[in-house]
C-alpha cells in the first residue's frame, strides 16, 4: 500500500482550510470596503489593498497543496510510500489550520483598518501595516509546511 | 530650515503673493496675535465668493459627467496637471465671469432636468392609479345626478359581480342598487354603484362597512381623457428633458475651461486665505514663514525683483517643518517615509537607507526577471507618455527601481516569468526534463530546492537590516552626547547579536567561531546585566533591571524570524508562476492548444503580478516600519508645506528667467 491517499488528503487540507480562512477574511473585508465605497468611490485603490491582505493564506495553502501534488506522483514525481503519505498529511496541517484561523483574524483586522482609513486617508499606511502583523503567523505556518514538504521525497521511510 | 520675515508695501501685496504662490518656496506661518500697530485684514467675503465659485464649477463638471462621462478615467488619474503659460492667467481671469455663467446655466439645467424627471415619476404613479378605471365613461368625482346617487370607488377585497351583490345584500337587504365592476384584482375591486337618491344615506353606511373608499385625487375628467392628457404631458416632459440634456451636451466642450476656471478660483481663494492671516499696518504688511536653507537666496532675489521689501532670515527653532532632500536614487522612497511620519527633531533622515532596503527586499520578494523588466519598461512608458506630477512620478520611479532589483533577484533565483523558458522549451521540443538550472548559464539558487539555505540568507539580511537600524540609533545617541545610551543600550545589543550570529555561522563553518561568538555574546550579556539597571536607585533594582533587560532577546528573535517572509513571498511568486506555466501547456501541441497557452499565460501572469506585487509592497513596508524603524526612528515631524498652487488641473510653467 502506498501513501497516495494520505498525500492527497494533505493537499486538500492545505488548500481547502487555508482557502476557507482567506475566503472568510477577504469576504468580510470586501463587505466593509463596499460600504465605504458606496460613500466615496475614489477610495477604491486603498480599499482594494486592504481587502486583499487576508487573501495570502489561500495562496500559501495552494502552494503547499500544489507542491504535494507535484512531488507525490499526481503531476509527476514518484509514488509516496505510506509513511511519506502520512508525513505529507502531517505537514499540511500547519498551513491548513494556521491559514484558516489567521485568515479569519486578519480579515477582522482588515475590516477595522478599512473603517479607520475611511475616516482619514492618512491612517491608511498604519492600518495596512497593522493588518500585516497578523500575517506573520500564516507565514510561519507556511514555512513549516513547506520545509517539510520539500524534504519528504528524499526521506527514506 | 530658516525662518523668514518679509516686510513689503501693501501696494505690492498682490504681485508678491502671486509670485510666492507660483514659486512655492515658503511656508507661511499664521500670525496668531497682531503685533502692536498691526492688524489683520478681513478677506473672508471675497474668499467665500471664490469658494462658492469653486463649488459651482465642481457641480457643473458633475452635470457634464452625467451626460458624457470623461473617458479613460483609470489611466487619466496618472496624468499630470496641464502646464500653462503664466501669461494665460490673465486670459483665464477675463473669461472666468463668462465660464461661471455657463456653470450656473448648467446647474439650472440640471435642476430642471431633475424636476422634470420627478414630475414624470409622479405622472407615472397617477397613470397606474388610473389604469383600473380605463373602462369607466364618467368622471371619477361624479357623486349624484338628479335622481341617482353615484358611488365610484374601491373595496379592499377582490369581488366579482355576484360576490359583491351577496356582500351588499348581507349588509342591508333593502338597498336598491345597480353596480358595475370596473376592475378587480387581489385585495382590490374598483366598482361603480348607482343608488336612488332617497337611499343615499343607507347606501353610504352599507358601503362604509364594506370598506368602500372614493379614489384619491379624483377629478372631473373622464379617466380615459385624463390618462391621455397625463401621457401627453409626460411625453412633453420627456422631450423637455431631452432638450435639456442636449443643451448640457452642447456645453461639454467647455469642460476644460471650467476646470481651469475652477483652479483659478481655488488659487485665488488660497491667496485670500493667506492674506487673512497676515499682519497689516497702514502702508506695509508682514509675511512670516519657513523657507528651506537652499532656497533662501532664490526667495530673496524673487522678493527684491517683484516688490519693495525687506527680507530677514533667521535660524528656525526645533519645531520647524522638515523638507526632505535626497538624491535621485533615494528620492522616490520619501513618500514611504512621509507615509509613516516625517522625521522629528532628533531624527536623522533615513531615506537613503530606507530606499536601498526597500528596493532590495521588494526585489527579493517579487524576484522574477520577466516581471522586473516588465515593471521597468511599462512604468517608463507611463512616465514618458502621461508626464505625471512630482508625487505620482516619484511613486512610479520607486517601482521602477524595485523593478531593477526584482530583475536581478529573478536572475539569481533563475526565474523569468517563473520557469517559462524551460516550459516553452519542453513544449516545443517535446522533452520533459529541461529545467531552468540547465538552461541558464549562470549558477542559480532554486528557492524550492534550497529553501533552507535561502531562509538562512533571508534571516542574515534581516540581521543586517536590524543592525543598520540600531547603528542609526547609536549614531543619534552619540550625536546627542548620550554616550551611555549609545554604548550600553545600543552598542552592547549590537555586539550581542553579532556574537550570536558568529556562533550560528560557526555551526556551519568552524567550531572556533562558536567559541569566539559565545565569548562575545556572554560578555555582552554580562555587560547588559551590569548596565541596564542603571536607572534604578537601589542595588536590587539595578540587578533585576539588568536581568529583565535580557528578556528583550525574544523581541530581537521574533524580529529576525519575521524576515523569513523574504523566502516565503519569493517562493510564492515563483511557484504561482510555475503553476500558470504548467496550466498553459496543458492542452498540448495544436492550434487550439497554442491559443489556449497564450491566453492562460497572459491572464495567469497578470494575476500573479497583481497579487504578488501587492504582497511584496506591503510586506516590504512592514519590514521597514516595524522591524527597522522601531529601532531608532521617532518621527512626528511636520512636513514642509509651502504656500503653492493647490490646483487640480493646471500648473504654471516655471519662470524661465
Amino acid at each position: 500500500m502506498n501513501g497516495m491517499f494520505f498525500a492527497l488528503v494533505g493537499a486538500s487540507i492545505a488548500t481547502a482550510l487555508a482557502g476557507i480562512g482567506s475566503a472568510k477574511g477577504v469576504g468580510g473585508a470586501a463587505q466593509a470596503a463596499m460600504g465605504v465605497l458606496s460613500e466615496d468611490s475614489s477610495k477604491f485603490g486603498k480599499m482594494l489593498v486592504l481587502t486583499l491582505l487576508p487573501g495570502t493564506q489561500g495562496l500559501y495553502g495552494f502552494i503547499v497543496g500544489f507542491l504535494i501534488l507535484v512531488s507525490c506522483g499526481v503531476l509527476g514525481g514518484d509514488m509516496p510510500t505510506l509513511a511519506q503519505g502520512l508525513c505529507y498529511l502531517g505537514a499540511s496541517l500547519a498551513i491548513g489550520l494556521g491559514g484558516l484561523f489567521s485568515g479569519i483574524a486578519q480579515g477582522k483586522a482588515a475590516v477595522a483598518g478599512i473603517a479607520m482609513s475611511a475616516k482619514d486617508d492618512k491612517n491608511f499606511s498604519k492600518g495596512m501595516v497593522s493588518v500585516t502583523l497578523v500575517e506573520i503567523y500564516a507565514l510561519l505556518a507556511f514555512i513549516v509546511s513547506l520545509l517539510v514538504v520539500i524534504q519528504i521525497p528524499s526521506m527514506t521511510i | 530650515m530658516k525662518t523668514v520675515r518679509i516686510v513689503a508695501l501693501r501696494q505690492d501685496r498682490k504681485r508678491l503673493l502671486e509670485h510666492l504662490q507660483d514659486s512655492a518656496l515658503i511656508q507661511i506661518k499664521k500670525a496668531e496675535k497682531s503685533h502692536n500697530g498691526f492688524e489683520h485684514v478681513d478677506m473672508s467675503r471675497p474668499m467665500q465668493v471664490f469658494e462658492r465659485n469653486v463649488t459651482l464649477t465642481e457641480q457643473a463638471l458633475k452635470v457634464l459627467d452625467s451626460v458624457s462621462p470623461e473617458k479613460g478615467s483609470l489611466l487619466a488619474s496618472l496624468k499630470g496637471r496641464r502646464e500653462i503659460d503664466p501669461d494665460e492667467i490673465g486670459v483665464i481671469a477675463e473669461k472666468s465671469g463668462e465660464v461661471i455663467s455657463v456653470c450656473k446655466r448648467l446647474t439650472e439645467l440640471d435642476k430642471k432636468r431633475a424636476d422634470n424627471a420627478a414630475e414624470r415619476i409622479r405622472i407615472a404613479t397617477q397613470l397606474t392609479q388610473l389604469e383600473a378605471w380605463q373602462r369607466l365613461d364618467i368622471p371619477l368625482n361624479t357623486s349624484e345626478t338628479k335622481s341617482t346617487a353615484v358611488f365610484v370607488g374601491t373595496f379592499p377585497e377582490q369581488y366579482n359581480e355576484k360576490a359583491l351583490q351577496e356582500a351588499m345584500a348581507a349588509e342591508s337587504p333593502k338597498l336598491e342598487y345597480a353596480l358595475e365592476i370596473e376592475h378587480a384584482e387581489e385585495g382590490m375591486t374598483c366598482a361603480v354603484i348607482f343608488v336612488p337618491v332617497s337611499q343615499k344615506n343607507m347606501a353610504e353606511d352599507t358601503l362604509r362597512t364594506l370598506g368602500f373608499a372614493r379614489p384619491m385625487g379624483a377629478t372631473s375628467k373622464i379617466p380615459k381623457d385624463k390618462a391621455e392628457r397625463l401621457r401627453n404631458k409626460s411625453e412633453h416632459l420627456r422631450l423637455e428633458i431631452e432638450m435639456t440634456e442636449e443643451e448640457i451636451a452642447s456645453l461639454v466642450g467647455r469642460r476644460e475651461e471650467i476646470k481651469i476656471t475652477q483652479d483659478y478660483f481655488r488659487i485665488r481663494a488660497d491667496k485670500y486665505n493667506v492674506i487673512n492671516q497676515l499682519d497689516h499696518s497702514k502702508y506695509v504688511f508682514v509675511i512670516e514663514g519657513y523657507v528651506p536653507e537652499d532656497d533662501c537666496k532664490k526667495l530673496h532675489a524673487l522678493c527684491e525683483r517683484v516688490a519693495v521689501c525687506t527680507v530677514d532670515f533667521a535660524d528656525a527653532g526645533e519645531d520647524a517643518p522638515v523638507k526632505l532632500k535626497n538624491n535621485k536614487f533615494a528620492e522616490p522612497a520619501q513618500g514611504i517615509l512621509t507615509m509613516y511620519s516625517p522625521p522629528g527633531k532628533n531624527d536623522i533622515d533615513p531615506t537613503p537607507l530606507l530606499a536601498f532596503f526597500f528596493y532590495f527586499f521588494f526585489g527579493m520578494m517579487f524576484s522574477d526577471a520577466g516581471y522586473g523588466i516588465l515593471m521597468v519598461v511599462v512604468l517608463g512608458i507611463v512616465i514618458k507618455v502621461f508626464k505625471p506630477d512630482q508625487r505620482m512620478r516619484n511613486n512610479l520611479k520607486l517601482f521602477q527601481y524595485c523593478g531593477i532589483s526584482t530583475t536581478i533577484w529573478g536572475l539569481i533565483f533563475g526565474s523569468i516569468f517563473g520557469d517559462a523558458p524551460a516550459t516553452l522549451y519542453n513544449y516545443f521540443t517535446g522533452t520533459t526534463d529541461k529545467t531552468m538550472t540547465m538552461l541558464l548559464p549562470w549558477p542559480t539558487i532554486d528557492p524550492q530546492k534550497d529553501a533552507l539555505t535561502l531562509m538562512i540568507i533571508s534571516i542574515s539580511f534581516g540581521l543586517i537590516h536590524i543592525l543598520v537600524g540600531m547603528g542609526c540609533k547609536f549614531y543619534i545617541c552619540f550625536r546627542q552626547k548620550d554616550y551611555a545610551a549609545a554604548f550600553f543600550d545600543t552598542g552592547l545589543w549590537m555586539l550581542l547579536l553579532i556574537g550570536l550570529a558568529i556562533m550560528a555561522a560557526g555551526i556551519f563553518l568552524a567550531p572556533v567561531c562558536i567559541t569566539v561568538g559565545a565569548v562575545i555574546a556572554i560578555g555582552c550579556a554580562v555587560g547588559l546585566v551590569l548596565t541596564q539597571g542603571r536607572g534604578s536607585k537601589n542595588i536590587f533594582g539595578k540587578f533585576f533591571g539588568g536581568i529583565a533587560s535580557l528578556y528583550d532577546i525574544t523581541s530581537y528573535i521574533s524580529d529576525l524570524l519575521s524576515y523569513s517572509r523574504l523566502l516565503a513571498l519569493g517562493l510564492t511568486t515563483g511557484v504561482m508562476a510555475q503553476v500558470f506555466n504548467m496550466l498553459s501547456t496543458m492542452m498540448g501541441k495544436s492550434v487550439v492548444g497554442f491559443i489556449f497557452m497564450i491566453v492562460i499565460f497572459i491572464v495567469g501572469h497578470l494575476i500573479n503580478i497583481a497579487l504578488n506585487a501587492l504582497g511584496s509592497y506591503v510586506h516590504t513596508m512592514r519590514l521597514q516600519y516595524v522591524e527597522m524603524f522601531s529601532k531608532f526612528y521617532e518621527g512626528g515631524g511636520q512636513e514642509f508645506e509651502p504656500f503653492s498652487l493647490q490646483s487640480k488641473y493646471i500648473k504654471i510653467q516655471e519662470d524661465k528667467q
